[in-house]
């Protein structure tokens, strides 16, 4: 250990450092978060690079590498395939995968989160809490420019976060409920804003960062709907000429703060079929496909011209069993005993060979550093699933109908489920929906406050759920008793206490300690089954450097270049 | 024959205007609603709710219709629900991508089916005719996806002699354009092959057995004079038909091989119109479709007059 830097890092903490910088740093220093942790909680508080290269050398790290990458080859224009989206949409409203990645390509937020959940500085360059993180303030990066030619200031944060807050047509409604209300964010001088929280959140940086891809920056004079029409974000390359349903062009933006991003443009081409999109990158239509599917592009796996992307993250299904209804599921016993007769690992091997990981029945998913460890895995286990339908009653089985979507992967787990159930008795009968007709109707209201739609009315379902950076808006409206999509329609006063003390929670260890009570919760009462989490995945030609794929789906080219 | 043609054209806007209801009707019952399909399954119920009010689908279904109809009689397709652009943006590109792709496909697959078809009713019976009705069968008989993956593996990746995908680069010539719509093309001719060649043979054996045909023998002509001006001029009749009703399959119906191979053409549109619930270009794509098909059944009739008089002379009476 250096003791002259140790010297130096106990002064900045006697000195300088505020309480949750400390709290982190000791989180280190009692071996409660390991390097990558540290690294990781330290720029989700906004901690400078220099302290935690400081505290990294001070107790005998590694410390951080930040030399320059390597430059890359300039020019050419990058060929991209990747999913339509269903409409002509404004960033705040995106609910899609298309839509994200059609727009992540010319917008920035106000921080990147990386692969590994680490926050790196994008058009805010400073992000730190208060006291019990409910007042967060960011300094923004000088010198941006919209590629409308608007200089970027604190008014076009508050415009954007207003929006998303208050609009009802914003997608992301959902995440900052309870978190940030319209008028929550306020100007204090051209580059530095401040975030009045509804409540104490401690990850609330990932709200503002890609991964919540809604919150892409705009003018504070942005027109509705003027998204595709005129470029006017602040990305490497901006948008100009957009036809929904077959493609988009993109042409470098010179004014870019980041300096001559490496391509000269970036030419999408929509593609709303698999077999399409892998025949196309194998004769070298595309260079890179935003997302592709384990089972259905099979051979870009085993092809020495393609290299696959991909992202660890925590995607999942839920199968969502109603514990309010008069039938069998109404009993924890039966919910365990059907979660006992699936055989995870092989489901896993089955649909995503090694790019998935079984899932444990909670959405603490294994990426989250959060995630309580001790809590023991599901296991497969016929033997006690039949002592279990044997006590609730049933022991030779009843009759239940899994609804879904067609959606990817689904509909071969719904027949995996089906099969399984098949031991302990249950015959299940499937009903495949399309995604229209799974999400139709309505969503709120009558009768049960959760609408007339099949995805969070039916006695047993299967839903599909993207990455998320933190698991909070999860706990918050699919477990949560008054959640807007709890399926299941869970409730439990303990497991509802546990979530409000997990998102105040600063300190790792007590995050954990809360996800811990959450997940023996779940585990035990079993209102949803999450069979895996898997990663995301997508394909490029070998000469496709310095792209990363990203768990939820964006497509980020402003460092991606051409051999 | 005027009174004929104007008949024939009467029909026809019935038949669109049938047409218009039954899509318009059969629209409401598709499931879902276009906020909802916009917004997405996470939406919030009056965020849904706020999209249906402002793009108007939230109105009697009467009320949307006459607003489309009476637009529509007047040149204006509408907006697009789901991309708020106007319709036409949309279907006029999707629209002149399909005709490409049918007449490249057309111009492949009626000669080679009516050949097939003359050559297998010629050689009745024997080894050239069961190859063609066995092949041609067979090849009608796989899904065109199928099909069309086939070509794709064999041509585009492993040959490389034809692009994988069928749309070509912008400013592209003519000749680029019919390279990258050969391999769809070809997925078409395989599908419609077999069932043309099936239907030209069918007539020519019974043109060959006819009267007429075995008079025009024993007056001495030889057999090529026979098959041009009797038996082909008989047999084609319902090659003819087949062929006009096969455009609109052609035009409005390859959503599949639009998929495999890219193509922005309008069997896409309206599929994903239908799916998104996106009425007004769903109307408006299928009442395009419709007005080919008319079109082209209407060349039919006037080709059917053109080439067997008698029917020509039993319409004018």
């Amino acid at each position: 250990m250096d003791k002259e830097r140790r010297r130096e890092l106990d002064e900045y903490r006697l000195e300088q450092a505020s309480e949750i910088e400390n709290t982190v740093i000791d989180e280190l220093v009692d071996g409660v978060l390991d390097r990558s942790e540290f690294i990781r909680r330290a720029t989700m508080f906004g901690i400078s690079a220099s302290v935690v290269g400081a505290a990294l050398e001070a107790l005998g790290h590694p410390s951080l590498a930040l030399g320059a990458p390597a430059l890359p080859v300039a020019g050419g224009r990058l060929k991209v395939g990747i999913i339509p989206p269903p409409t002509t949409t404004d960033p705040y409203t995106y609910a899609d995968t298309g839509g994200l990645e059609t727009g992540s390509i010319a917008g920035e937020f106000l921080v990147r989160a990386t692969q590994s959940l680490t926050l790196l500085p994008e058009l805010a360059t400073k992000w730190t809490p208060n006291k019990n993180a409910s007042v967060w303030r960011y300094k923004l990066r000088p010198g941006v420019k919209f590629q409308s030619g608007q200089a970027f200031g604190s008014d076009d944060v508050v415009a954007t976060f207003d929006r998303l807050t208050g609009d009802p047509k914003s997608a992301a409604l959902s995440a900052f409920k309870g978190v940030l209300s319209k008028g929550g964010t306020k100007a204090v001088d051209n580059l530095t804003v401040d975030f009045h929280l509804d409540a104490p959140t401690a990850s609330f940086p990932y709200l503002t960062s890609s991964t919540t891809y809604q919150a892409i920056l705009l003018p504070k004079n942005y027109e509705l709907g003027s998204f595709t029409k005129a470029p006017q974000g602040t990305g490497a390359y901006e948008l100009v000429s957009y036809t929904p349903g077959v493609g988009a062009h993109y042409n470098r933006f010179p004014g870019w703060w980041g300096g001559h991003a490496a391509l000269d443009g970036v030419d999408v081409t929509y593609y709303s079929d698999d077999a399409a999109t892998t025949a196309a990158l194998l004769g070298k239509t595309q260079n890179l496909i935003g997302q592709i599917n384990f089972a259905t592009g099979r051979p870009l796996f085993s092809n020495k011209g393609v290299q696959i992307f991909n992202a660890h993250g925590a995607t999942h299904r839920e199968v969502c069993m109603r514990t309010d209804l008069h039938n069998p599921l109404h009993d924890w016993r039966v919910r365990q005993a059907i979660a006992l007769t699936l055989d995870r690992p092989a489901i896993v091997k089955t649909l995503f060979g090694k790019f998935g990981e079984p899932g444990n029945d909670s959405p603490f998913a294994p990426i989250y550093p959060s995630t309580d460890p001790s809590v023991p895995q599901r296991k497969k286990d016929l033997k006690k699933a039949k002592q279990l339908m044997a006590a609730a009653g049933h022991p030779h089985g009843f009759s239940i109908e899994l609804t879904t979507e067609q959606t990817g992967e689904i509909p071969q787990l719904a027949q995996i489920i089906q099969r399984s159930v098949r031991a302990i008795g249950i015959k299940m009968k499937l009903t495949i929906l399309t995604e229209a007709a799974y999400f139709g109707g309505t969503s709120t209201g009558p009768p049960l406050g959760w609408g007339n739609t099949p995805w969070l009315n039916t006695p047993m379902n299967i839903t599909d759920w993207g990455h998320r950076a933190v698991p909070n808006v999860l706990l918050t409206a699919a477990f949560h008793s008054k959640g807007i999509w709890n399926a299941a329609h869970y409730s439990n006063k303990k497991f509802d206490r546990a979530t409000k003390s997990f998102i105040a929670a600063i300190a790792l260890k007590d995050q954990r300690r809360y996800a811990g009570v959450m997940q023996r919760i779940l585990l035990h009462d079993t209102p949803v089954i999450i069979p895996y989490f898997y990663d995301f995945l997508g394909a490029g030609t070998t000469n496709v450097k310095g792209y990363k794929s990203d768990a939820q789906g964006s497509v980020y080219l402003s460092h991606t270049s051409l051999a | 024959m005027a009174r004929f043609l104007l008949r024939r054209l009467g029909f026809a806007l019935i038949t669109l205007f049938l047409l218009s209801i039954i899509v318009f009707a059969t629209a409401q019952l598709l499931p879902g609603d276009i906020g909802r399909n916009i917004l997405g399954g996470f939406a919030d119920q009056s965020s849904v709710d706020a999209l249906d009010h402002q793009l108007g689908v939230d109105r009697p279904v009467l009320t949307q219709y006459w607003d489309w109809i009476t637009s529509f009689l007047h040149g204006d397709m509408g907006t697009s629900l789901q991309y708020q652009v106007p319709v036409w943006d949309l279907l006029g590109p999707s629209l002149v991508n399909s005709l490409k792709l049918a007449a490249v496909a057309f111009v492949f697959v009626v000669p080679l089916s009516i050949l097939g078809g003359v050559l297998a009713a010629l050689k009745h019976g024997r080894f050239t005719d069961r190859a063609i009705t066995i092949t041609g069968l067979s090849l009608t008989a796989v899904p065109e996806f199928v099909t069309a993956i086939v070509l794709i593996i064999i041509f585009g990746l492993v040959l490389k002699w034809l692009p994988v995908t069928a749309t070509a680069p912008p400013g592209s010539n003519a000749a680029t354009q019919v390279k990258y719509l050969l391999l769809p093309a070809f997925a078409l001719v395989m599908v419609l092959f077999g069932y043309i060649a099936r239907i030209t043979r069918a007539g020519t054996i019974e043109s060959l057995d006819a009267d007429y045909t075995r008079t025009a023998y024993l007056k001495g002509l030889p057999t090529s004079t026979v098959i041009r001006r009797h038996v082909l001029r008989n047999s084609l009749l319902p090659t003819i038909a087949v062929v006009a009703t096969q455009m609109g399959y052609l035009i409005g119906g390859l959503v599949v091989i639009e998929k495999i191979f890219n193509y922005n053409g309008i069997g896409q549109r309206i599929y994903t119109a239908a799916q998104y619930k996106d009425v007004t270009m769903l109307e408006s794509g299928v009442l395009l479709v419709g007005i080919v098909y008319l079109v082209a059944t209407f060349i039919a009739d006037v080709l059917y007059t053109v080439v067997n008089p008698r029917i020509r002379h039993s319409a004018e009476e």
